[in-house]
């Protein structure tokens, strides 16, 4: 089993860090072997998605167990969620934080491996909510100006758009699809009230799934973390490939709807 | 700054920034009243019935939403996502973009990670290209476009995944 304790320096003599958020490095240790790696840490408390990457930091290096000094509730409730042991409350140098975990390690893995399981479907609810409550805000919107698009967009203004050519009609869905961003839900919502004011399916669901395939509002921070050229060409191939999809996907739909009825 | 401070402003960002868009819209509706009453109110019904249709396929998304959070941890698809591009890599890659969730952006470090420990352009674009299916989300799916479209466009988007992950992975070679 491997623990990654946060600290301050990449040695188990280091100090175990005060807070997870200022951690310098995780020591990912093989409790077993001993054996250890240190992974400078790249977590800013103040970016948004930092308990993820707290945790996939720590998951791929195959880390089961956190020790830190301090965590926020709100990377603590992720951890557990995502089935990861949080001790905390911890000083000391690394060393001697292993020490002691190797000796209370039986017991105090089955106590919160117990806690876990008693507060997985709380949390589960408790997720859930938050994720849903997150996702009515924007889907209101949405539906409000759909709501003032079906009114006051003249239909004349959408055929003059969409023309009824396969292949332009999926262009242009691609287009709106790749400058427009955020859930995916809203495009389905979008995307079905176009359909019933005329658009074709094909434009329709090239706008569909360049929505999420193509980011172009994502780009820079993609060029920054894969690199320029597999941004540029990945979002390229994708907003290329989102034509064909779209064709495909509205004939076999087509042929097989035939086919069934 | 104080850890409050941070805490309350953080929170107050969220909140602006989730409640903007559609506060934004309300104002846009009640600037229309003045203009053009009887449009506005019409605009106004139209989006009510909107979403009254979108009461059970919301019911459904809470309902998948919480049997996803109960059995699938998605931060662990991070264990997914290896150097192997073969048929299990991909398979892989693509269950580890349906199920991942969260925005984007917090995915990026961790790939660039991957990348650096010898994940091809290959596992990523699969990766990256599978998050455009996302289950939980299904159900409005197929309220608007029925159960035969659906299946074909997740079909689809997993065989143009290993194209463009292909197509990248040619590009890494050359």
């Amino acid at each position: 089993m491997k623990i990654a304790v946060s600290a301050d320096g990449a040695t188990l003599d280091a100090q175990v860090a005060l807070r997870l958020s200022t951690a310098k490095y995780f020591l990912i240790v093989d409790i077993e072997s001993g054996e250890f790696e240190a992974v400078p840490s790249s977590i800013n408390r103040h970016q948004r998605g930092a308990g993820v990457q707290t945790i996939a930091t720590v998951i791929s290096r195959g880390a089961d167990v956190i020790i830190t000094g301090y965590c926020g509730p709100g990377i603590v409730d992720q951890l557990k969620e995502n089935g990861i042991e949080m001790l905390t409350g911890i000083k000391g140098t690394v060393k001697d934080t292993l020490t002691h975990y190797r000796t209370a390690a039986a017991d105090q893995g089955r106590a919160l491996s117990r806690e876990n399981g008693r507060n997985a479907i709380t949390h589960a609810i408790k997720n859930s909510a938050r994720q849903f409550a997150s996702l009515l805000p924007v889907l209101l919107g949405v539906v409000l100006l759909i709501g003032l698009f079906n009114t006051f967009v003249p239909n004349a203004f959408l055929v003059s758009v969409f023309s009824g050519n396969t292949v332009l009609d999926s262009l242009w869905g691609t287009c709106f699809g790749s400058v427009l961003a955020g859930n995916p839900m809203n495009s389905y919502i979008i995307g079905g009230e176009l359909l019933k004011n005329g658009i074709s399916l094909f434009a329709v669901t090239a706008f569909i799934v360049s929505w999420v395939t193509v980011g172009l509002v994502q780009l820079p921070a993609e060029m920054t973390a894969l690199g320029k050229k597999f941004a540029l060409l990945r979002n390229g191939l994708c907003f290329v490939m989102a034509i064909p999809v779209a064709i495909l996907t509205v004939l076999i739909v087509n042929i097989a709807g035939r086919w069934i009825s | 700054m104080t850890r409050d401070n941070t805490k309350s402003s953080r929170i107050a960002s969220v909140f602006n920034y989730t409640f903007l868009f559609p506060v934004s819209a309300a104002v846009i509706y009640a600037v229309l009243f003045f203009i053009t009453p009887d449009a506005t109110l019409l605009a106004l019904a139209g989006s009510g019935k909107i979403l009254l249709n979108m009461v059970t396929p919301l019911v459904l998304i809470f309902v998948v939403m919480l049997l996803i959070n109960l059995f699938v941890k998605p931060a662990r698809v991070a264990k997914f996502l290896g150097t192997d591009s073969g048929i299990r890599g991909t398979i892989l890659a693509a269950v580890a973009g349906i199920i991942s969730t969260g925005p984007i952006y917090a995915w990026y470090p961790l790939l660039k990670d991957l990348k650096e420990k010898g994940a091809g352009n290959y596992t990523i674009s699969v990766f990256l290209y599978n998050r455009a299916v996302k289950p939980f989300l299904l159900p409005v799916m197929i309220e608007y476009f029925g159960w035969l479209y659906v299946m074909a466009l997740i079909v689809l988007t997993f065989s143009a995944s290993i194209l463009v992950g292909c197509a990248m992975a040619y590009v890494q070679n050359r």
